[in-house]
């Protein structure tokens, strides 16, 4: 078991393990943590699992671990690196299970204060309008060509059906579709698994929030996303459901096969990789690719639904109910970038497990209007305490492939949470707070408990400090939904 | 001896399963999964034959579970007796007891390569099995 003796500290907030620390590692790991987040990632098996990482074909420069690191299967939660596109491999453990699990924020005109007396109302009708929890089927009829077409084309498909607004698209990672997906090499089961599910919440820590802006910290990012103090924002939390599920699974399981065939010896099963530049490579990505896109139309569906429960409840009582959208990200997914590596920019493939893409300003993948400030990154917090909006910089470029954190990350098991917490007691605390809940699950509830994972203030501060991520604004709630 | 029992692990969940042979052992997995999903009070009323394969036998364990979560999510039914009738360790052949449309408290998404082990005890065996929620 690894101790912080075995670390290096290359500055404040930057820990490493040497590549000598184990014989199989092909480059250093790399963890950013204050001195009790390290501790935390040091319970687990989070940095094993960091070190197994780096044993993979043609990885790059060093692995990487976000503040908010807890143990996952194969790669940890919190888990970034990159492999060179012509000889590296592509890991689906690597991306995760929730394929594109991400954060969508919309930003209304309207306060907190404005908002109060409409809280509980709005609270039952976005439950009733976006589908949450175990074995609940979506609102949107889907025949299997309309599926392949979402698989295919992503948000482009929620814009022509009337799901999005033309301005969501640029606001969101990608614009919402990522270009080599193909229906083609998601499995039929896949598919079964997702006809019915598109429009939906899910179950676990997936969630949608109506929430406060209670400090800004950034005032020029602040401006050009048109955020302000006190403003009502929502959030949503989730990603491509069964689908994605099955996507990976089929992968895991073909490649189990792929990897001995290509000599590729594995510290982890769930780790199972194949080379990028092999047919089975190039199919695992163009699914994940459309797994992702059914997780954008996914988000943009609920968005959709979102936006008509506002003018719903509100009409006729409150002035301007648009919602605009902040942006839309991916924290399950693996990347062709290009990226600066020693010196040189190279055309890398770039592994997030929860983990954010956090481009910088002047990213040429931005639209305009956001190349000024970076690519905002959303951060949402553990239930009922505070999430947070931030920009990528031109240090998460240079130090973390252009990545940062994605949460608070768990560190209780869901099965400790469940003794330790009673649901409906968390429930009634937070109704006392001024927080309105809405959730299918009392013990749903006392899993996602706040004391279960990290402070996420604390996660973020570390990323601010350590340069990778600026702050702009901090989130609290007025209203939870979940499954 | 019992069938399984649920352990402690930080993201999701995991649980021991036993069997005094290897296919007891796949059974009582599978009925570890719908137990802890709150799904074995259903009465059975529907029966299923399936055919699985894996490149070896850990492989097997992890495609008999997620070929069972896919047909509760797809066909919306929960099983609660599982009779393996043929068994090697790349194949297997098995006839399950479900009921359709019984709701559950909770759904496991997948059965995961975690920390997979299939070790064989003084009773027989055992496998401690990583699931993603």
């Amino acid at each position: 078991m690894i101790t912080k003796h075995d670390l290096e500290r290359v500055s404040e907030f930057v820990w490493q393990v040497p590549r000598e620390y184990r014989a199989d590692m092909r480059v250093p790991a790399r963890l950013y943590a204050d001195d009790e987040l390290l501790d935390d990632a040091l319970q687990d098996k989070s940095i094993e699992q960091l070190i197994n990482t780096t044993t993979l074909p043609g990885i790059v420069k060093y692995a990487l671990a976000m503040p908010d690191i807890h143990q996952g299967y194969g790669a940890p939660v919190g888990g970034v690196f990159a492999t060179h596109t012509n000889d590296g491999v592509i890991s689906p453990g690597a991306v995760g299970y929730d394929i594109n699990c991400g954060v969508r924020v919309l930003a209304a005109q309207i306060s907190a204060e404005e908002i109060r007396p409409y809280l509980r109302d709005l609270a039952t009708e976005l439950y009733r309008n976006c589908p949450s929890g175990v074995g609940v089927t979506g609102s949107v009829n889907l025949s299997y060509d309309d599926l392949d077409d979402i698989l295919n084309r992503g948000a482009d498909w929620a814009l022509e059906r009337g799901y999005a607004l033309a301005e969501d698209l640029p606001h969101t990672e990608e614009y919402g579709r990522i270009p080599y997906a193909d229906a083609a090499q998601v499995s039929h089961k896949a598919k079964e698994r997702g006809i019915d599910q598109l429009g939906t919440l899910g179950a676990g820590n997936h969630f949608i929030e109506v929430d406060r802006i209670t400090a800004i910290y950034h005032e020029d990012a602040a401006r050009v996303l048109d955020l302000f103090e006190n403003q009502v924002v929502v959030q949503i939390h989730c990603g491509s459901r069964g689908l994605g599920h099955q996507v990976c699974q089929d992968y895991v399981d073909r490649f189990q096969r792929v990897a001995q065939e290509y000599n590729i010896v594995l510290p982890d099963r769930e780790l199972v990789a194949a080379p990028y530049q092999s047919p089975e490579g190039k199919a695992y990505a163009a699914a994940m690719g459309a797994a992702a896109n059914f997780a954008f139309a996914n988000r943009q569906v609920l968005a959709f639904h979102i936006r008509r429960s506002f003018a719903s409840v509100l009409k006729g009582r409150l002035k301007n109910l648009a919602l605009h959208q902040v942006y839309d990200i991916a924290h399950n997914m693996a990347k062709v970038e290009d990226h600066d590596v020693s010196g040189v920019t190279q055309r890398v493939l770039v592994h997030r497990k929860g983990a954010t893409r956090a481009f910088g300003p002047n990213s040429p993948v931005l639209p305009d209007d956001l190349k000024e400030i970076g690519q905002p990154v959303l951060i949402p917090g553990s239930m009922g305490t505070m999430s947070f909006i931030l920009v990528g910089t031109a240090g998460s470029m240079a130090q973390t492939f252009g990545s940062s954190c994605h949460g608070a990350g768990r560190v209780w098991s869901r099965h400790k949470a469940k003794k330790e917490v009673r649901g409906d007691r968390l429930r009634a605390e937070m109704e006392e707070r001024g927080i309105a809940v809405r959730a299918g699950s009392m013990s749903g509830l006392a899993e996602e408990a706040p004391q279960a994972y990290k402070d996420v203030s604390r996660v973020v501060q570390v990323v601010d400090a350590a340069g990778i991520g600026k702050m702009v604004a901090r989130l609290e709630p007025l209203a939870v939904i979940k499954g | 001896m019992s069938r399984y029992e649920e352990i402690d692990h930080t993201a999701d969940w995991a649980f021991r399963a036993y069997g005094s042979t290897l296919p007891e052992l796949f059974e009582n997995a599978a009925y570890a999964l719908f137990a802890l999903e709150g799904a074995l009070d259903a009465r059975s009323t529907l029966t299923r034959e399936l055919h699985v394969q894996g490149i070896d036998r850990e492989a097997l364990l992890v495609n008999w579970l997620n070929e069972l979560l896919f047909l509760q999510e797809t066909k919306r039914e929960t099983y609660q007796k599982f009779h393996i009738t043929k068994f090697s360790d790349t194949a297997l052949d098995a006839t399950i007891h479900g009921a359709s449309a019984q709701p559950t408290t909770k759904l496991i998404k997948a059965v995961t390569f975690h920390d997979l082990k299939i070790e064989q005890t003084p009773n027989g065996w055992q496998a401690t099995i990583v699931v993603d929620v």
